[in-house]
């Protein structure tokens, strides 16, 4: 086996017709999805300290007559048998009509309606920026990786990768918000409504936090494919050959060595709205993270349900998307199989 | 300079014969310190140390508290002290359940039978697409912070990555040219895995181990942040977590109160990194293959 082909252990496609592989793929995130649904239905009733504890203080309801109680079950759907409840709640994510929020009566399909533009205008911006500025350095990290200057950018990105995010933010609302009073330190629009030069202020000490805790990452994967591209034997025959430094990099190396980077960010934008929920509560940013984080702390099932079902949708999108996209950049994908 | 590198030169630098090369050294000698530190506010202090209210609330730096007091006047140098052994401890049993864990389920998934590992593989897919952080908010909210229930949350979400890591090492050994040979001649999956791969696999439990330290000093350092923290054990995020809702960046007392802990945190999963780093480097398959 050639180091290229060890160096792209994600190529997606077996020896199958294109069109196969993909219905496979399709029906294998079905079924994860299916198992996500069940999960998502699952995992809150499963757990201790069930909704009635949200109506009142444990005395309130040692008062509640046993009627009271299952009044209030029927009337939010907790008292039905299990079966049921799991079809009525396929049927409501079919029909996207996710029920009210408990702790504040909102529609939770608008309430995630409303959060989830916020996200991904806020997680958008940080992984165009991320993506540029990590794959940018993570090339120059890999071809000039013996000279001085590649050792300080491998310790740095290791560095900046283990910051906590939460405390980058605060430093961040210090120096910036507080100090220097330059950029905003929460919301997402300033008093004057929503006008381009807020959202644009707003997003600054975010999107900061999330790229700079994200290029490391980035960079020491694209560094390291970089590598194992450049010592491979297509690359070092080419090189042989005689063929120019520049000429080299962008016809032979850049292709084969973003490929596992290309799958690898695809599958972390699906996860950075999950990722987010850090941010955006410092930031007081109003995205589906805080919506999230809310929920929970507050134990609000249907909140939580369709906030969870729109996290691992994106996730599962995301693996999709990043399938799909992967022929476009490998040829080897294209043919089917029988290079 | 040329733009490729030939395979000698990569060999060189993984044959260097220091065991973990600068930056593993560097990583060793912080994580050491580290280690000493949390060791000190273990042994050395009195029962009690940063929980106890000791001064003023709001103190400034002084001789008496290095560090200056929490808005309840506890010392936060021994809240950062006792911190250090609560994130160690918690990172160290973590990771040593998490590796044996995902050891014995990804060599189940590598070499089990087939329907076994095409369950697992498809249980560890599923577990992959839920959102880790969203997870162990989850469940931090819902069964409760203390010591024993963060551990045992955080051994059971983290361990799928690492086992999909090792069924994929087991794999490749099991393809090796010598285990090939040996199962021809009638060798059993035990023998093969105690004789002929155990010496190529035992090392990578060791990457696992550092990693899966690093994520759970992260995670457990943002649920206590979030506030999802044991509120009568000092730690790092915990005492994050205080500067946050008291609105300490108004004043200058971020600088003793929200530097040091954060501070903290980095070094210690920087020196991680960079043991994680340099002891994979040597392990990485291809670099060995192209010798």
């Amino acid at each position: 086996m050639s180091a290229i082909q060890a160096s792209v252990p994600a190529t997606p496609v077996a020896r199958r017709g294109r069109l196969t592989f993909l219905g496979g793929r399709v029906l294998e995130y079905l079924a994860v999805l299916i198992v996500a649904l069940t999960l998502n239905f699952l995992l809150p009733r499963a757990l201790p300290g069930g909704p009635l504890k949200l109506f009142g203080s444990p005395e309130a309801l040692a008062r509640l007559t046993a009627e009271e109680r299952a009044q209030i079950a029927t009337e939010y759907g907790f008292g039905d048998p299990i079966h049921l409840q799991f079809l009525d709640y396929l049927h409501s994510v079919v029909t996207l009509d996710l029920g009210t929020s408990l702790s504040d009566g909102r529609d939770v399909t608008a309430a995630i309606g409303d959060a989830l533009p916020w996200t991904l205008l806020l997680v958008g911006t940080s992984i165009v920026a991320t993506t540029l500025i990590g794959i940018t350095l993570g090339v120059i990290g890999g071809i000039r990786r013996r000279e001085g200057k590649g050792a300080f950018t491998l310790t740095g990105a290791i560095v900046v990768d283990s910051i906590p995010q939460f405390w980058l933010a605060m430093l961040l609302i210090v120096w910036f918000g507080v100090k220097w009073q330059i950029a905003p330190t929460f919301g997402a629009t300033g008093p004057d409504g929503t006008t381009v030069a807020g959202l644009a202020q707003h997003l600054v000490l975010p999107v900061a936090t999330l790229t700079i805790t994200g290029i490391g990452y980035i960079f020491m994967y694209t560094r390291s494919s970089m590598l194992s591209v450049l010592t491979s034997e297509p690359v070092q025959h080419a090189h042989a050959r005689g063929i120019p430094r520049g000429r080299l990099v962008r016809r032979h190396v850049l292709r084969p060595a973003l490929l596992p980077v290309h799958t690898l960010i695809m599958l972390d934008i699906g996860f950075l709205a999950a990722g987010a929920i850090v941010v955006e509560t410092v930031f007081a940013y109003p995205g589906l993270g805080r919506l999230t984080f809310g929920a929970i702390a507050a134990r609000d099932y249907p909140l939580m349900q369709g906030t969870f079902l729109v996290l691992t949708l994106m996730v599962v999108l995301m693996n999709l998307l990043a399938d799909l996209t992967y022929p476009l950049l490998d040829p080897r994908a294209r043919t089917g199989g029988d290079r | 300079m040329s733009a490729a590198t030939t395979a000698p030169e990569v060999v060189a630098r993984t044959r260097r014969h220091d065991l973990l090369g600068r930056q593993g050294g560097v990583g060793t000698v912080l994580l050491s310190l580290i280690v000493a530190t949390a060791a000190y506010g273990f042994f050395f202090l009195p029962d009690g140390a940063g929980k106890k209210r000791v001064g003023q609330p709001y103190e400034a730096p002084s001789g008496a508290h290095p560090l200056g007091t929490d808005d309840l006047g506890r010392d936060l140098l021994n809240q950062l002290l006792v911190g250090a052994g609560t994130s160690l401890t918690l990172a160290f049993i973590v990771a040593a359940v998490t590796t044996v864990l995902a050891a014995i389920i990804g060599g189940l998934a590598g070499i089990g039978p087939r329907w076994l590992s095409a369950t697992i593989m498809r249980g560890i897919d599923v577990m992959l697409v839920l959102p880790e952080l969203v997870l162990f908010i989850l469940a931090a909210t819902f069964l409760g912070q203390s010591f024993g229930i963060r551990a045992a949350i955080l051994a059971l979400i983290l361990w799928p990555v690492p086992a999909r890591v090792l069924r994929a090492a087991v794999l490749t050994t099991w393809s090796r040219a010598h285990v090939e040979a040996a199962r021809a001649m009638g060798a059993g999956q035990a023998w093969l895995l105690a004789r002929h791969a155990s010496y190529l696999l035992g090392p990578l439990l060791v990457p696992v181990f550092v990693r899966t330290a690093m994520r759970v000093i992260i995670y457990d350092a943002t649920l206590s942040f979030l506030g999802l923290g044991d509120p009568t054990m000092p730690s790092w995020g915990t005492t994050l977590y205080w500067v946050q809702v008291n609105g300490v960046f108004l004043s200058d007392a971020w600088l003793w109160w929200a530097g040091p802990p954060g501070l903290a945190i980095t070094l210690t999963v920087v020196a991680l990194a960079l043991i994680g780093t340099s002891i994979e480097d040597r392990l990485n398959p291809n670099l060995q293959e192209s010798r």
